[in-house]
């Protein structure tokens, strides 16, 4: 199970297991948001590289639009898997609401 | 000792499947549902690079999947009868490198290896294998206790 969704706030929410016969969607649906900024992982269980990469693509384009992703809530296993692609080091992350 | 033992064709709408079969040999088992995470990212990594890169023109290899757990290591295999292909060979990706730096890809088994604590890969007949381990600590043993951690830290 994987969704992703518009939050009430203007923030993408994502939940259950992004994995790799979920990234084109995911990377789909933020394809179609003009600007996205914080995206809220604390319902994501599970992510591998398939995942990662949906967030770097977007990190470039919204970087090279002068923006910036915030990903918010991340859990410890999977603040764990983003730091050992040294994501931490590109995006902006944050365990907490931030 | 448990073992499970299952086969799927390469494609990747098996996925949840292989990921259901190591979900439940998990639970049969009866080891820490937040250890089972580094398992079934390496399942996917692996089983991935198999669809993705492991055909023969016009054939869909068939990847068998094991798993076993002894004295609280558990090891997991896969092996495919596609080409030769060491996933091992691929270079190490630089994980410090700035974003616009970042090639799209490559992360997958650099993360297995980082999960695991053991990774290697032998050709066997016209079989690809791969196989995976790592010590699972039981909620009986302290993190701080030295025989958790014996061997781990090289």
């Amino acid at each position: 199970m994987f969704e992703i969704q518009l939050g009430a706030a203007g923030q993408v929410v994502m939940a259950g297991r992004l994995d790799a016969t979920q990234s084109d969607a995911a990377l789909t649906f933020l394809n179609g948001v003009a600007e996205p900024r914080v995206i809220d992982l604390a319902r994501l269980d599970y992510i591998a590289s398939a995942g990662l990469r949906v967030f770097l693509i977007t990190q470039k384009r919204v970087k090279a639009a002068g923006g910036g992703l915030r990903l918010i809530n991340v859990n410890q296993q999977i603040h764990d898997i983003f730091k050992y692609a040294g994501f931490d080091r590109i995006i902006d992350i944050a365990r907490g609401p931030g | 000792m448990n073992e499970r033992r299952t086969s799927v064709p390469s494609e990747a709408a098996q996925l949840p499947a292989l990921t259901q079969f190591l979900q439940e040999f998990w639970s049969a088992a009866a080891l820490p549902p937040a250890q089972a995470l580094s398992f079934e990212l390496a399942l996917e990594e692996i089983f991935m690079n198999v669809v993705m890169h492991g055909s023969h023109p016009g054939t869909v290899p068939r990847v068998e999947v094991s798993l076993v757990l002894t004295d609280g290591d558990v090891t997991m295999t896969l092996e495919d009868d596609g080409p030769e292909f060491d996933p091992l060979s691929l270079p190490r990706p630089d994980v410090e490198a700035s974003l616009g730096d970042r090639p799209i890809g490559g992360l997958g088994v650099f993360l297995v290896r980082q999960m695991m604590d053991a990774v290697s890969y032998q050709r066997v007949g016209a079989r690809n294998q791969l196989r995976m381990s790592k010590r699972i600590e039981g909620p009986e043993e302290r993190a701080d206790s030295p025989s958790a951690t014996d061997g781990r830290l090289a």
